[in-house]
C-alpha cells in the first residue's frame, strides 16, 4: 500500500483521533438511556460516527486519484514533544511550585506559557507562530501593562512575523493605532481597559 | 395583504429613526470597506463586532451587523472588477468579465452596473423577506422537538452538500462543530463535560472565538504565508470615469439582472446557501441562457450584472431561515444568531410575534441600506480605490489589534484570546487538510440546540426513535435530507459539482 493523498492521511489520523477523544473523555460521564439521556449519550454517538468518518478517509489516502506529498504543511516534532514533556513536568510538579508561594506561581505561569508556545511554534510556517504569539502576549499583557504597551507588542512583533518588516512604518502604524485605540475603545465604547500600566 | 403594509409600516418607523439610520449607515460603511479589502471578509468582521453590540439595542445591534454583510457584497464587486482580486469570496466571477471590462475602459459601467444590479436585487429580496417570513415562522411555531431535530439535519445535510471540495470531510467538519458545541455544562445533568478542569471552558467555548480564529486568523496566515501579497497591489484604474452605464448596458442587462435576483433569492433561502453560492450558479447559468454568451470572460456586461444581483439577493434571502427557523443558513447567520443570543433574545419563530418592531424593523433596514449603498458608494468610489493602495503589510497588524480587543472586551477574559489563537492554528491545519470549516461553525451552533430536541424528541416518543419518521413534517425533511445526500454520491451529480466550483 502506498500513501497516495497526504492530506487525506492527516485529516483521517485527526478524525479518529478527536472521535476517540470525545469518546474517551466522555466515559466518565453518566450514559442514560435512550429515554432519559445522560451527559455522555450524544457526544458518544457523534464520536462514534466522528471514528468511523475518519477511518474512511484514512483508507481513501491509499486509493486516492488526487496526489498530495504527506508532509502537508510544516511540522517540527521535536517541539511537539518538548512541549509536551514541559507541560507534564509542570503539571506533576504543581504542588511544588505552589509551595514556592508568589514567585513559584509566576514561574509556573511563565513555564505553562512556554509549553503553549512550543505547541503552537511546531506547526506551519513563521507567520503563524509569530503572529499568534503576539496575539495571545497581548491578551495577557492588556491588563498589567495597559493598552498602549499591548498593542505596542502585538503591532510590532506581528508585524515583524510578516516578510517585509520596516521601522519607521511600524512605529508610525503603532502610534496612529494606539491613538485610535485609546480614543474609540476606552473614551468612546468605555471598555474597562487600563491605558497605562496599574501600578496600584 | 393589508396587514403586510400595516408591518411594513412599522418596520420603516424602526429603521427610519435617527438612531437606527446611523447605525445602519455604520454597518454599510464597514460592510464596503472590509468588501473593498481582500483578505477579511463580513464572518470575521462581524465577529470582532460583536462585543461592541453588547452596548446597542438589540435592534440597532442586528441592522448594523446585517449592513455589514450586504455592505460587503457591494464592496466585493468594486475590488473585483479593479483589480482583478476578489474582496469577497462571493465576487470571484466578478473578477472574470468585471476586470476585462475595466481594461477596455469600462470600469464606470461595469461598478454602476454592479451598483444598480445589486439594488434592484437588494430591493425585490426585501419584499421576499416580507412576504414568506411570515407563513414560514406559523408553520415552525407548530414544530415540536422531533420536527426540529430533523430541520437541523435537514440544514446540516444541505451545508454539507453546498460545500466545496469532499462531501465525506464536510460531514466530519459538521460531527466536529457539534462535538465542540458541546463542551461546556450539560443544561440536563448540570455536569461539566470536556473541559478538562478549565473552568473558563465551563461555559462552553467561546463562539466567537472559533469563528473569528479559524476564519479571521488563519486567513491573515495564509495570505502571509503566500508571498507577494504584503506588498502593494496594483489598482488597474487610477480615476474611474462615468459611472452611469449606457442605455443600452440597461436593455443588454435587464433579463441578466432579473434571472439573478430570481436565482439568488431562490439559493439564499437553502440551508447552506447564501450570496457565496448565488453569485456562482448566476454566473453559470448566465452564460448557459445569454444571447451573448460568446462574449463572456472577455468582457460582457452580463457577467457582472447576474451575479451581483445574485449575491446581494442571496445574502439578504439568507435571513429568511434565521429570522423564521432560528437556524442559520451560513456562517455570517450564525453570528447573527450568536449576536441575538448575546441580547437575550431566544432566535425561532416566536421573534416575529413577540418582537415585531425587531423583525420588521430589520427588515426595512434592509431596503434603507440597500438605498444607501447606491446614493453613497458610487460617488465615494475613489476613497475605496485609495484603500486599496494600502499595503497588506500594515493592515493585517490593524485588523489583529482589533480583533484581540473584540475578543478581550467580550468577558475581559485573556483565556478568550489565547482560545482565539489556538482556534488559528487550528483554521490553518484545516485549509491545509482542505477541510472546509464552514460546515464547522454550523455544527457548532447547532450543537446543544440538537441534542436538547433529541432529547426531548425521545422523551416524548418514550424512547421510540420511529417518532423521527411517524411524524410527516419530520418524515419529509429527513426525506429530502437523505435525497439530498443520495443525488450527491451519484456520479453524474458529483461531476457537474466538481465544474462548479473549479473556477474557485
Amino acid at each position: 500500500m502506498q500513501i497516495k493523498n497526504g492530506k487525506d492521511l492527516w485529516a483521517g489520523l485527526m478524525f479518529m483521533g478527536i472521535g476517540l477523544g470525545f469518546i474517551i473523555v466522555s466515559s466518565n460521564y453518566p450514559m442514560g438511556t435512550a429515554v432519559r439521556m445522560g451527559p455522555s449519550y450524544f457526544p458518544t454517538v457523534l464520536g462514534g460516527i466522528q471514528v468511523a468518518l475518519g477511518a474512511i478517509i484514512f483508507f481513501r489516502a491509499f486509493v486516492s486519484k488526487i496526489h498530495h506529498t504527506v508532509d502537508v504543511f510544516p511540522f517540527r516534532w521535536i517541539l511537539v514533544v518538548a512541549g509536551g514533556a514541559l507541560g507534564g513536568v509542570v503539571y506533576w510538579a504543581e504542588s511544588w511550585f505552589t509551595q514556592m508561594g508568589k514567585i513559584g506561581g509566576l514561574l509556573m505561569y511563565g513555564l505553562n506559557g512556554l509549553a503553549l508556545f512550543l505547541f503552537i511554534a511546531a506547526f506551519g510556517p513563521r507567520p503563524l507562530f509569530i503572529i499568534l504569539c503576539s496575539v495571545v502576549a497581548f491578551g495577557y499583557l492588556l491588563k498589567p501593562l495597559g493598552l498602549v504597551i499591548a498593542t505596542a507588542v502585538l503591532i510590532i512583533v506581528s508585524a515583524w512575523g510578516g516578510h517585509e518588516f520596516k521601522l519607521r512604518e511600524v512605529v508610525i502604524l503603532f502610534v496612529a493605532l494606539a491613538v485610535f485605540s485609546v480614543v474609540t475603545f476606552i473614551y468612546g465604547l468605555q471598555l474597562p481597559i487600563n491605558i497605562w500600566p496599574d501600578l496600584g | 395583504m393589508e396587514q403586510l403594509f400595516i408591518n411594513l409600516g412599522i418596520g420603516f418607523g424602526v429603521a427610519l429613526s435617527i438612531q437606527n439610520l446611523l447605525y445602519c449607515l455604520l454597518g454599510v460603511m464597514l460592510g464596503t470597506l472590509i468588501g473593498v479589502l481582500p483578505g477579511i471578509g463580513p464572518v470575521a468582521t462581524i465577529a470582532m463586532l460583536l462585543p461592541v453590540t453588547f452596548t446597542l439595542s438589540p435592534i440597532s445591534a442586528l441592522i448594523m451587523l446585517a449592513g455589514i454583510y450586504y455592505g460587503a457584497q457591494y464592496g466585493g464587486s468594486t475590488t473585483a472588477i479593479l483589480v482583478n482580486l476578489p474582496g469577497e469570496s462571493s465576487s470571484v466571477v466578478t473578477c472574470l468579465d468585471g476586470y476585462q471590462m475595466a481594461r477596455q475602459g469600462r470600469a464606470g459601467a461595469a461598478l454602476g452596473m454592479a451598483a444598480i444590479g445589486s439594488f434592484i436585487a437588494g430591493t425585490f429580496s426585501t419584499a421576499v423577506i416580507a412576504l414568506f417570513a411570515p407563513p414560514l415562522a406559523e408553520v415552525a411555531l407548530k414544530f415540536g422537538p422531533s420536527e426540529y431535530f430533523s430541520l437541523m439535519v435537514l440544514g446540516l445535510v444541505a451545508a454539507v452538500v453546498l460545500a466545496h471540495g469532499s462531501l465525506i470531510k464536510a460531514i466530519a467538519m459538521v460531527i466536529l462543530g457539534l462535538l465542540l458545541g458541546l463542551v461546556g455544562t450539560d443544561v440536563n445533568s448540570g455536569v461539566a463535560r470536556f473541559n478538562f478542569g478549565i473552568s473558563e471552558l465551563s461555559d462552553g467555548i467561546g463562539f466567537v472565538s472559533v469563528a473569528m480564529g479559524v476564519f479571521g486568523f488563519a486567513e491573515i496566515i495564509m495570505n502571509l504565508e503566500e508571498t507577494g501579497k504584503s506588498g502593494a497591489r496594483e489598482v488597474f484604474v487610477k480615476k474611474v470615469g462615468n459611472l452611469l452605464p449606457t442605455l443600452q448596458d440597461f436593455k443588454d442587462c435587464s433579463g441578466s439582472i432579473v434571472r439573478g435576483t430570481l436565482l439568488g433569492s431562490a439559493l439564499g433561502i437553502l440551508p447552506g446557501g447564501g450570496a457565496l453560492l448565488a453569485s456562482f450558479a448566476a454566473y453559470t447559468l448566465e452564460k448557459k441562457v445569454s444571447w451573448n454568451s460568446a462574449n463572456f470572460g472577455k468582457g460582457a456586461i452580463q457577467g457582472v450584472a447576474a451575479p451581483e444581483s445574485a449575491n446581494n439577493a442571496g445574502a439578504q434571502t439568507s435571513f429568511i431561515p434565521l429570522l423564521t427557523l432560528g437556524i442559520p443558513s451560513n456562517p455570517v447567520m450564525a453570528l447573527m444568531i450568536g449576536a441575538m443570543m448575546i441580547q437575550g433574545i431566544a432566535p425561532g419563530p416566536q421573534v416575529m410575534t413577540e418582537r415585531p418592531q425587531l423583525f420588521w424593523g430589520m427588515i426595512a433596514s434592509m431596503w434603507v441600506g440597500n438605498l444607501m449603498l447606491v446614493v453613497l458608494n458610487l460617488p465615494l468610489i475613489g476613497m475605496w480605490i485609495k484603500l486599496l493602495t494600502v499595503p497588506y503589510r500594515i493592515l493585517y497588524p490593524a485588523i489583529l489589534l482589533f480583533c484581540c480587543v473584540g475578543v478581550y472586551s467580550l468577558q475581559n477574559s485573556p483565556f478568550d484570546v489565547l482560545q482565539t489563537a489556538l482556534f488559528g492554528v487550528v483554521g490553518y491545519i484545516f485549509v491545509k487538510l482542505e477541510c472546509e470549516p464552514a460546515p464547522l461553525i454550523l455544527g457548532f451552533i447547532l450543537g446543544p440546540l440538537m441534542e436538547e430536541n433529541l432529547r426531548r424528541a425521545m422523551l416524548l416518543s418514550r424512547g421510540n426513535p420511529m417518532t423521527f419518521v411517524e411524524r410527516p413534517i419530520s418524515a419529509a425533511m429527513l426525506a429530502i435530507a437523505a435525497f439530498l445526500l443520495l443525488i450527491i454520491i451519484a456520479p453524474t451529480v458529483r461531476k457537474t459539482r466538481e465544474e462548479a466550483f473549479v473556477e474557485d
